[in-house]
């Protein structure tokens, strides 16, 4: 069954920007090996996507924080809803059209715009069919509500993956058994079986990226700080998309060697560093480019971004696949501040990372559709003032640029630069 | 060398020369359209007043809103930083600083060593407070400065509750015509209650911090600042002349690019 | 004796005053104060499946946090919560911030929505009430969820034993079941007077009688309602309307907003609101020998659903049988800005609503909304539309 035109188009084009990125990439001699690598990684994503119909695989789309390495280790082919939104927005500049279309389907402004965001892309049918709707309540509301509305519209059957609040064995047992749940849903739906031992194989690959996250972000404590702005979305990007996956390893270890590389050369992302910046929640993502130069011409860098890049502490073991998938869950970098009572672990490691990554400033950008960070940005303000960390927070909108101009935001970043010098 | 600070306003361009710690002359004028024009009318006048000219060496820095594009001055530094000079330069132990701009409002925190620590903007979409008193003005019918201290003489207080400038002209109205008329002085009480309001809801965003002082034109309005006062339950530091905190502070941030020119 | 709507809210039923009074004095009521002055204690929960009688049956009196019946000044909500949070969560925290629940010894909350989590977040960084405590809610209604949900439930009750220094009996148990499974009959009862063509008493009273219930002790509530009941059955109010109409949405207990609705001869005779229908409908039901907190938290899960809760036609299922049993015309949904679960809910509902062909009328509110202004122009004009349908 092919998938038709209006589906085509969108992916389609999100590959063909990235193969344009790598030609590009692969003409420039100085171009580091691991864009390569990342941009390869994307297009293969969505080139598994595009020809998922053809090949007869059954296509499951999920919401973000989902462990789709389940949808991997069943030959299930992932899409990744918010994340997709968020490379129309990038890419190809879509985000008013999809906004409308989820506007037209009555889902109102406050409604974060991801999620206004993907609703409207699957009406307007660009994004390819989904065999399956799986969606849970990682991170937030939205996220918990997404779900039943694509059923409805896409017609198709749907789980929903129940991720308890706190920690404790009851509540690990809980989601392994929300895990079970699905993995029978899915074996119903799209006739294949769980790998057992390929998701092992993931889980062995899982514990060696995350052992990567956290090697790179000590790399990135060095003085200056080798990783550029840009290089924070990839990051996420790896753990959304290809959790347990080859092709994200080698772009991780590729990465993480040169890094080591401008470490021992004390070479940094930009040159003078003069501040090091923390980054709380996201930049917009149609800024990626704009923060990437702003951050040049006043040689500022973010060195550390607390709430999505710092993995909690511990491993993952393949002798108990299951287990691990719902530990990883766990240990997500989100989970930590952003879900699970805000307890004393979360504020405590906000200083340490202001500590150890000798940050000058930090920066909250306050997401107007997301509320439960937003709640933390007064919290998070106090306590940095207490280490002497000044914050800034800048209201925003993660793909819809009507909110704040690109001139408001230079202003108020340049202000926060003068401040930042004048201390 | 003599240090110089402009600042660019939106309704007025204000500039001061200091010599040391001394204020040696301040000139206020109109905004043009032109700021080019502005900028140079002010240093003009308050050359004059000091008896010198550009030749016999000044350093000059500029701020507001008109302030990055000024052919005339050698820095240029943003509003918040200037004002967090100047306010510590009158009033050392200030830690929080209220500006009343004729555009918006903004808030900021100092440092005990007049360093910016933080500071924060009139929300999108809100009236800023001089332009919108102006306006609040005409519809009393009355001068501005007469409308200034009639809040004093209020018993009551009119329920102005727009946050939106639109709607709250609309409220203040429906005050002035309804029967009986609601006491003008209480119409004006209410309408600056409304700003106040906006101006404390700012406060509490940063963190109310004590001594606080009030810059910017509408500083010289007792009754606002009076209601200001009570709001914050602090008494809050007025200038002599709030008006021209920014160009101080300015001419503060040339002051001490000159002595590092001179010590390095 | 048939009463216009507009003229029937001015008589005066006698026992309502007494419910008034409470919700005047909210939050220092005088039997809260009365409680405390008796060396007892009082704990803030925040929704519906926080199990209160487990609070009941330590000695506590489990007191509802809400805001006032009015929109309030939010500076101190805002500046810690972020204007990007929900109306009702600020106005909590402003009262919070303020010291107006100083007198609180406990809070608790569900991980419900978040809006409520970070409530409960903020509230025991600045606020510091001496016990709070936050269960682990989950959003299904299976097996393995209820098994977690009593686990949850159990380790409350510990939390409580150790707090108070004493252990819960099941003696204990029983007795504060039986006092809130009266009170959802008596609650019920006083619906049930609703499904008349002409009922004796309105929304807008409804809603303060459920406000009350929030804020004293049940088992005095209780008596009061009887004899609430008792006044109801004897009186010959009946009120009349345009056409028969269902509050729905997000936490809502302004009884100012339903009598701006009724003042304009919309006669609102059922609702589906977290402080009333999902508040009282569902009893426990204890089985012979069955362990109380068992039954307990198998209640309070299954509980006529909030909108967080999967799949949401659990919930829609419930509305349409409510419209059905109170013959309703026509739903007003009223969805504070910032609502989240209600907000994605809304287009599946209109489209279930259309489907049983009942109109709805969408509204955008903030908490405590009185209803004044556009709300009214647009309830009018859906009013005009329902009448010009029954023609």
């Amino acid at each position: 069954m092919t998938v038709p035109e209006t589906e085509r188009s969108k992916i389609s084009a999100i590959m063909r920007a990235c193969r344009v990125i790598n030609r590009m990439n692969q003409a420039n001699p100085d171009a580091p090996k691991s864009e390569g690598l990342y941009y390869k990684m994307l297009s293969d994503y969505y080139t598994r996507l595009l020809n998922a119909h053809d090949e007869g695989k059954f296509i499951a789309a999920h919401t973000v924080f989902f462990p789709s390495e389940i949808l991997y280790a069943m030959d299930i082919v992932p899409m990744h809803t918010e994340m997709t939104t968020w490379m129309i927005a990038l890419f190809l500049g879509g985000q008013a059209e999809i906004l409308s279309a989820g506007a037209e389907l009555g889902l109102v402004p406050e409604i974060c715009s991801p999620h206004r965001g993907l609703a409207g892309a699957f009406s307007l049918g660009a994004l390819p069919r989904p065999d399956a709707m799986l969606w849970s309540n990682l991170i937030c509301d939205n996220t918990a509500k997404s779900g039943e509305l694509i059923m409805e519209m896409k017609k198709c059957p749907g789980f929903f993956l129940d991720h308890p609040f706190q920690r404790s064995e009851t509540e690990d047992k809980y989601l392994i058994s929300e895990l079970e749940d699905m993995i029978g849903f899915l074996e119903g739906k799209s006739g294949r079986k769980m790998d057992w031992d390929k998701l092992s194989d993931i889980v062995a690959k899982m514990d060696r990226q995350i052992e990567l996250f956290r090697e790179i972000g000590e790399l990135r404590k060095a003085v200056p700080s080798p990783f550029p702005n840009r290089g924070f979305l990839q990051l996420l990007t790896v753990d959304y998309l290809c959790p347990g996956q080859q092709d994200a390893i080698d772009y991780l270890e590729a990465l993480r060697d040169e890094l080591a590389e401008m470490v021992r050369e004390k070479k940094g992302a930009v040159s003078p560093e003069r501040f090091r910046l923390m980054t709380l929640f996201v930049p917009p993502m149609y800024l990626i480019g704009f923060m990437e130069k702003i951050g040049r011409e006043h040689g500022a860098i973010s060195v550390v971004e607390p709430l999505f890049t710092r993995w909690a502490e511990g491993r993952l073991d393949p002798s108990r696949p299951l287990e691990s998938v719902a530990k990883k869950a766990a240990m997500i970098p989100e989970r930590r501040s952003m879900y699970g009572p805000l307890g004393q672990e979360a504020l405590q490691d906000l200083i340490d990372c202001a500590e150890q990554y000798r940050v000058d400033g930090a920066v909250y950008w306050a997401f107007m559709g997301c509320r439960h960070t937003c709640a933390t940005v007064k919290l998070f303000k106090d306590l940095l003032n207490e280490v002497d960390v000044p914050m800034l927070t800048i209201d925003c909108d993660i793909v819809d640029p009507t909110i704040n101009s690109e001139d408001e935001i230079r202003e108020k970043l340049e202000q926060f630069f003068e401040l930042l010098e004048d201390r | 060398m003599r240090a110089l600070g402009i600042d660019i306003g939106s309704l007025s361009t204000k500039a001061i020369i200091l010599d040391g710690n001394h204020i040696v002359a301040s000139s206020i004028i109109a905004t043009d359209e032109e700021t080019e024009l502005s900028a140079k009318a002010a240093v003009d006048e308050v050359l004059k007043q000091a008896g010198i000219s550009l030749d016999d060496g000044v350093f000059i820095v500029s701020t507001g809103v008109g302030g990055k594009n000024v052919s005339l001055s050698q820095q240029s530094k943003s509003l918040t930083t200037c004002l967090a000079r100047g306010v510590h330069r009158l009033f050392p132990s200030v830690r929080m600083s209220i500006d009343l701009g004729a555009e918006s409002s903004t808030v900021i925190k100092v440092s005990d060593r007049g360093r910016l620590n933080d500071w924060v903007n009139q929300d999108k979409c809100a009236a800023g407070t001089g332009i919108f008193l102006q306006q609040m003005a005409k519809l009393m019918q009355m001068p501005l400065d007469e409308m200034a201290g009639l809040s004093l003489e209020a018993k009551g207080r009119a329920d102005i509750t727009s946050t939106c400038a639109v709607f709250a002209e609309s409220e203040v109205i429906s005050h002035v015509h309804r029967e009986p008329p609601t006491p003008k002085e209480d119409i004006v009480a209410g309408i600056y209650y409304s700003v106040v309001s906006r101006v404390i809801s700012l406060c509490k965003r940063i963190g109310i911090e004590g001594d606080v002082a009030v810059t910017g034109g509408v500083g010289l309005n007792k009754g606002l600042v009076k209601i200001l006062e009570d709001e914050l339950g602090l008494s809050v530091l007025v200038p002599e002349q709030p008006q021209l905190v920014a160009a101080l502070g300015a001419a503060v941030v040339a002051q001490e690019s000159i002595d590092k020119g001179v010590n390095g | 004796m048939v009463i216009d709507i507009k003229k029937s809210t001015s008589l005066p039923l006698k026992t309502l005053e007494r419910f008034r009074q409470v919700n005047d004095t909210f939050p220092r009521t005088e039997q809260i104060l009365e409680h405390k002055r008796q060396g007892n204690k009082v704990f803030g929960w925040l929704c519906t499946y926080v199990p209160e009688e487990i609070i009941h049956a330590a000695g506590i009196l489990p007191v509802r946090v809400t805001g006032y019946s009015q929109e309030m000044e939010l500076e101190d909500g805002n500046a810690y919560m972020y204007i990007n949070n929900c109306s009702y969560s600020r106005s909590c925290l402003q009262m919070g911030l303020r010291g107006e629940y100083e007198f609180l010894d406990g809070m608790v909350a569900g991980s419900t929505c978040d809006g409520a989590r970070r409530l409960l977040d903020l509230w025991q960084h600045y606020i510091k009430t001496p016990f709070h405590h936050i269960l682990t809610i989950p959003r299904k209604y299976t097996e393995k969820a209820h098994a977690l949900y009593y686990q949850q439930v159990v380790q409350f009750e510990e939390s409580l034993e150790e707090f108070i220094g004493q252990q819960i009996t099941d003696e204990q148990l029983h007795q504060s079941i039986d006092v809130y499974n009266r009170s959802r009959d008596l609650l019920k009862q006083l619906y049930e007077l609703r499904k008349s063509d002409a009922p004796p008493v309105s929304g807008a009273e409804t809603m303060e009688v459920l406000n009350a219930s929030f804020r004293m002790p049940k088992e005095l509530f209780n008596q009061w309602l009887e004899q609430l009941l008792d006044e109801l059955g004897k009186s010959s109010v009946a009120h009349e309307g345009r056409a028969r109409l269902m509050v729905v949405g997000s936490v809502m207990n302004n009884p100012e907003f339903i009598r701006s609705i009724e003042a304009l001869g919309g006669l609102v005779v059922t609702d589906e609101l977290c402080t009333s229908t999902r508040y009282w409908s569902d009893p426990v039901v204890l089985e012979e020998g069955q362990d109380p907190v068992g039954a307990i938290s198998k209640r309070y899960l299954n509980n006529f659903p909030c909108a967080r809760m999967v799949p949401s036609d659990e919930r829609f299922n419930r509305i349409l049988n409510l419209i059905k049993d109170f013959k309703v015309n026509g739903v007003i949904s009223q969805i504070i800005r910032y609502c989240v679960p209600y907000a994605h809910d809304l287009p599946l509902l209109i489209d279930r609503l259309k489907g049983v062909g009942v109109p709805v009328l969408a509204l955008d509110v903030e908490y405590g909304t009185s209803g004044s202004g556009q709300i009214q122009t647009r309830v009018q004009a859906f009013l005009e539309m329902l009448e010009a349908r029954k023609r």
